[in-house]
């Protein structure tokens, strides 16, 4: 059985799905692709695409395992862990259900505002500059009708100024309260945010490793979230898959990621 | 009395998971019964058990003290790693990824188009009716969450858009070709052993052929149907829906009907409303 991932520069979702082969000592094909290119919807050899087509984390990395493509780095990293011996995840039913909650904090509130953040700053300027042509050939092959919207949107900023602040003024606010959630979970002294190292400090990490561009200052008078994502990223998984980066600042790549959501 | 008590409304959607994963592993637990568009989950008593105030709720009392867990899909996965009883994950890893891929896609892609279309129709109106217009103001001011409050606000007073519905309508229509697709593939829906996604997919699609009757049905659904029937079959499945109080839950019968033909999107839409006059 082979693995192949295909991922972007290391930062958010991407990180995270780097940072697991390490930690997991997995044999995984390992091969970066140009997310803004739009190369994540042209990847070979895929007979069962479902996850790539339609996974809610947008962008993110995809782990093909006998032609079938595996998204959402919260469960990649799952499976990778339980391939490999099952050490980042609680064995405790009630500390593990703690862990998957702490999670879907971040992919459901963290993540949509850190991917909004990163890509009105970073990624609209590189959309804009292309043509047409290059674009509409970018998106053309994207089966999901929301997340080809987004890639629009990141690209021709169609909301309204109003919409726009709005969003920004929410994102800032929820991604700031992420990182004051990781300088909470820390108030009693631990090292790690479920007490052991843990599936949990890897996704986080990703999401957060690109704050400080997206919101200035948002690490300042936070010492045990700071310290701890120092902590984080020298790790040596995280500091091999930061090495993997074609680009002098990884933590500026974005793509289209998660959608905020509808229901407000 | 059970060391676990489970805070539900009908067995329907986020209520309906817990509920049936328990009875599949055939857990005792307390059933509380929170009627939802009474308010319930917001009053005192309840928000002292979850301060958010969503429904459900789990209280399982152990040796080291008494835990709450929120949130339907983790509240089944803590039930089948704590408890005896059937597997309901599979040893494969690829087949426990693929499970919890469907889990995230229905509760956040899928459910909440879904759910929009009961609000708008059944649940708004329905609270209106029952509590005056001054009384649900005061209502949805109380409630903890913002979002929810957002969410309240819309079924009651109609704001959904044309465009939210349109797009909600949209994912409903896509969601039931990949589930139908997906169900040709295999038995189950996301491994070849009943899972905690099919316990999660029941809850969502039950009853599909009577609120999406031009989406879902034997004519261009065969495997939707075949599995919808299969769950339904099961003792736990029976037992579970029993517990329901309202015409919610009775709309399960729909399956014992052995063929259902496709009807106008209309026939769903009257359906949602008929079932607000008989609440």
């Amino acid at each position: 059985m082979s693995m192949i991932l295909y991922h972007g520069e290391p930062n958010g979702p991407s990180l995270t799905a780097l940072a697991m082969v390490g930690e997991t000592g997995l044999d995984v094909d390992c091969r970066p692709i140009a997310l803004l290119r739009g190369e994540r919807h042209t990847i070979p050899g895929l007979t069962e695409p479902l996850a790539r087509d339609m996974g809610l984390e947008g962008e993110g990395p995809v782990l093909v395992v006998d032609g079938e493509a595996m998204t959402e780095s919260v469960f990649l990293a799952q499976y990778m862990d339980e391939m490999a011996g099952n050490a980042l995840q609680p064995k405790d039913a009630y500390a593990h259900w703690q862990m998957m909650m702490w999670c879907r904090r971040i992919t459901e509130r963290c993540a949509p505002a850190a991917a909004f953040l990163g890509n009105k700053a970073f990624a609209s300027p590189v959309l804009a500059a292309m043509a047409d042509a290059e674009f509409d050939a970018a998106i053309a092959p994207i089966v999901s009708g929301d997340l080809k919207q987004r890639w629009i949107e990141t690209r021709a900023d169609s909301m309204t100024e109003a919409a726009v602040g709005n969003a920004m003024a929410d994102s800032t606010t929820k991604l700031t309260a992420a990182v004051q959630m990781v300088e909470d979970q820390l108030a009693d002294g631990r090292e790690w945010l479920m007490g052991d190292v843990s599936i949990a400090d890897i996704e986080t990490y990703g999401w957060l490793a690109g704050a400080e561009a997206l919101v200035p200052g948002v690490w300042d008078n936070r010492p045990r979230a700071a310290a701890w994502a120092a902590r984080v990223r020298s790790r040596p998984s995280v500091a091999a898959a930061l090495a993997r980066a074609t680009v002098a600042q990884p933590e500026t790549a974005w793509a289209p990621g998660p959608e905020i959501n509808r229901w407000g | 009395m059970s060391d676990i008590t489970l805070y539900h409304w009908e067995p329907n959607a986020n209520s309906g998971k817990p509920m049936l994963a328990l009875m599949e592993k055939g857990v005792a637990f307390d059933s509380h019964y929170i009627d939802m568009l009474n308010f319930d989950q917001h009053k005192p008593e309840y928000l002292a058990i979850n301060p958010q105030g969503t429904i459900p709720a789990m209280t399982h009392d152990t040796p080291a003290g008494r835990r709450v867990l929120v949130e339907s899909t983790a509240i089944m996965e803590y039930v089948n790693e704590a408890f005896d009883g059937p597997a309901l994950m599979p040893d494969n890893a690829a087949d426990r990824w693929r499970i919890r891929w469907w889990m995230k896609f229905m509760d956040q892609w899928l459910a909440p188009s879904f759910s929009m279309f009961g609000w708008k129709y059944f649940v708004g109106p329905n609270a209106l009716k029952a509590h005056g217009e001054a009384k649900i103001r005061a209502q949805i001011e109380a409630i903890p969450l913002p979002e929810r409050r957002t969410a309240w606000n819309k079924a009651v007073f109609g704001l959904f858009s044309d465009a939210e519905m349109a797009e909600s309508g949209r994912r409903i229509a896509v969601g039931i070709q990949m589930l139908e697709a997906e169900l040709a593939k295999r038995e189950w829906l996301a491994s070849d052993t009943y899972s905690l996604a099919d316990v999660n997919g029941f809850n969502l699609a039950y009853a599909m052929p009577l609120s999406q009757p031009h989406l879902a049905n034997d004519e261009l659904t065969p495997n939707i149907m075949r599995w919808l029937r299969a769950i339904y079959r099961r003792p736990a499945t029976r037992a579970c829906w029993k517990l329901g109080r309202t015409p919610m839950a009775s709309r399960v019968e729909i399956l014992e009907t052995d063929y259902i033909a496709q009807k106008a999107e209309s026939e769903g839409l009257y359906q949602l409303g008929q079932l607000g006059e008989k609440a």
